[in-house]
């Protein structure tokens, strides 16, 4: 079926501010008024994105950074009509982006994990955690807004002045305390596996470190759950483990 | 008049720069004139953490009314019916009585996240008509839907703005959302006579108004940016809306250049000092 005339119109309005430099705006429409569209989307949709990513920002310059933010309005079609998602939608393009430094993608995902677990609404329910009992033999639960991240480059160290030359992987917990701070630690590569295995399987601490000692082939498995219990209290403390399940 | 229960009086636009304030001045006089808050589904729905315990909060100090931004009613893209369900799901969640969107569109395959202008023809109509009644039936309740505020008029138009708007809300059979401002804007933008426009608006659908500030770029052409005072022509116009319809619940929208709460108040003890005045005056309301 054709397409009306009214929405043929539409799309090409939408196109021309889209990418006012090759899509042609429709028919007889004024200049100077289209133009109003064509600054007021990409700035609303500029310091949206601008907002969330102020590093990858930095690191880029104003200049690029334009460029790039005009290249996600041009190319990328926002799925969400949630305007939260801009970020999230804007990851999405960097994937496909060409010509940015090799970090840059990694630095946007820890810039935008940020927003994503400050307002992440996963629930955890409070008569399943029992906040009082020792954590070793039970399975801990961990606060509801987390994520396990490892990024190939040190992205919490970089800044315009400090910009990674090799790649160096990098394992970050980020997630919302009880007061609903974003908080991020940094692991071990051990203590990231022990934690990956809490989120991901049903062992207790106890087995979880015990299975840890043994991919480690460490010689003192009892060093290795001692310290590992350290860790655990440490991150109770922190607020990233609530409790043991009930 | 259609009337929404719960929804009355002089309301304000909620930003999330204002929330402390609003926090601190729980209780307090200076808030004493707000009768409701609204807010945009689209940046709360699946908010969890301090924003979300926030809303909570809000929500259970002040009726809330939903004013939409992305439905895009006259878009070429199909109805985002998973969306509005997630809509219904939250008016229901927080209990607002009152759903409004804009006559215009913000997709064309992907969001832009901005209201463009629908082309007034025939066809239009009956699309964007189609559409509203279809949101209706899926939130099982009746929506208001906006005059928006435009920049550009189609060459391919065969109607005036107004005719556009009596022919959607005639064919959807909907609310008014009746922004105030928006008429204003338009006048400059297109050279109308605003008190004109308003005698021609069905009074019998408002349900709902908006005041709010904009900038004037150039004697022709005023934006809608919600970021600054109301003006006084603005003003003249919504009590000649309260004098001729009756009153209805109006909100004032600032969306930048915030200034903090204490003067937004200003705006909003007006708006109710308006409503109070024109509150047993002439109304042609069908009741």
């Amino acid at each position: 079926m054709a397409i009306p005339e009214f929405q043929q119109y539409q799309l090409q309005f939408a196109g021309h501010i889209r990418n006012p430099a090759e899509r042609p705006r429709p028919a007889g429409v004024s200049a100077k008024r289209m133009r109003v569209y064509t600054q007021i989307v990409f700035n609303n949709l500029e310091s949206s994105v601008s907002a969330c990513f102020p590093i990858c920002r930095k690191i880029l310059g104003a200049r690029a950074w334009t460029r790039l933010v005009r290249q996600f309005l041009e190319q990328h079609q926002c799925a969400s009509p949630l305007f939260r998602k801009i970020p999230e939608k804007f990851l999405e393009f960097l994937q496909t982006a060409q010509d940015l430094p090799p970090y840059l993608y990694s630095l946007a995902h820890y810039e935008w994990v940020e927003l994503a677990v400050s307002v992440d609404d996963t629930q955890v329910d409070a008569n399943h955690v029992d906040a009082e009992a020792e954590l070793l033999d039970r399975q801990p639960v961990f606060a509801p807004a987390m994520a396990l991240l490892r990024y190939d480059y040190p992205v919490h160290r970089i800044s315009s002045r400090h910009r990674p030359v090799a790649s160096s992987p990098v394992h970050l917990l980020v997630f919302r305390n009880v007061t609903d701070d974003v908080r991020f630690v940094e692991l071990n590569p051990v203590t990231a596996r022990l934690l990956e295995l809490l989120k991901d399987t049903a062992l207790s601490c106890r087995e979880a470190l015990a299975q840890v000692a043994g991919e480690l082939d460490h010689p003192d498995p009892q060093a290795v759950l001692q310290f590992g219990e350290g860790i655990l209290q440490d991150l109770r403390k922190q607020g990233a483990i609530l409790g043991s399940k009930r | 008049m259609a009337s929404i229960s719960r929804i009355h009086g002089a309301g304000l636009g909620l930003k999330r720069e204002l929330i402390p304030q609003l926090q601190a001045s729980d209780g307090k006089s200076l808030v004493a004139a707000i009768e409701f808050l609204e807010i945009a589904p689209e940046n709360w729905i699946g908010v969890g953490g301090r924003a979300g315990k926030n809303l909570a909060w809000l929500a259970e100090r002040y009726p809330l009314a939903a004013h939409g931004l992305s439905l895009s009613l006259g878009g070429p893209d199909p109805l985002n019916e998973t969306f509005l369900l997630q809509v219904r799901q939250f008016l229901d969640q927080y209990k607002i009585p009152l759903y409004s969107e804009h006559l215009s569109y913000c997709s064309d395959g992907g969001y832009l996240y901005d209201l463009l202008p629908i082309p007034f023809t025939e066809e239009a109509v009956h699309y964007v008509a189609a559409r509203i009644r279809r949101t209706q039936d899926i939130l099982e309740r009746r929506i208001a839907v906006e005059n928006a505020s435009f920049y550009v008029s189609a060459p391919i138009a065969e109607m005036d703005e107004l005719s556009f708007l009596k022919a959607v809300l005639e064919e959807a059979d909907c609310d008014l959302h009746l922004d105030i401002n928006n008429i204003y804007v338009n006048s400059i933008n297109f050279g109308f006579d605003p008190h004109d426009f308003l005698r021609g608006i069905p009074g019998e659908r408002i349900v709902y108004a908006h005041v709010a500030g904009h900038d004037q770029e150039a004697p022709d052409l005023v934006i809608d940016t919600h970021g600054q005072d109301v003006i006084d022509p603005v003003w003249a116009l919504l009590e000649q809306a309260y004098a001729r319809f009756g009153t209805f619940p109006t909100l004032l929208e600032r969306d930048t250049n915030i200034p903090p709460l204490a003067e937004l108040m200003h705006e909003v003890n007006y708006i109710a000092e308006l409503q109070a005045r024109f509150a047993d005056g002439k109304s042609l309301a069908a009741g």
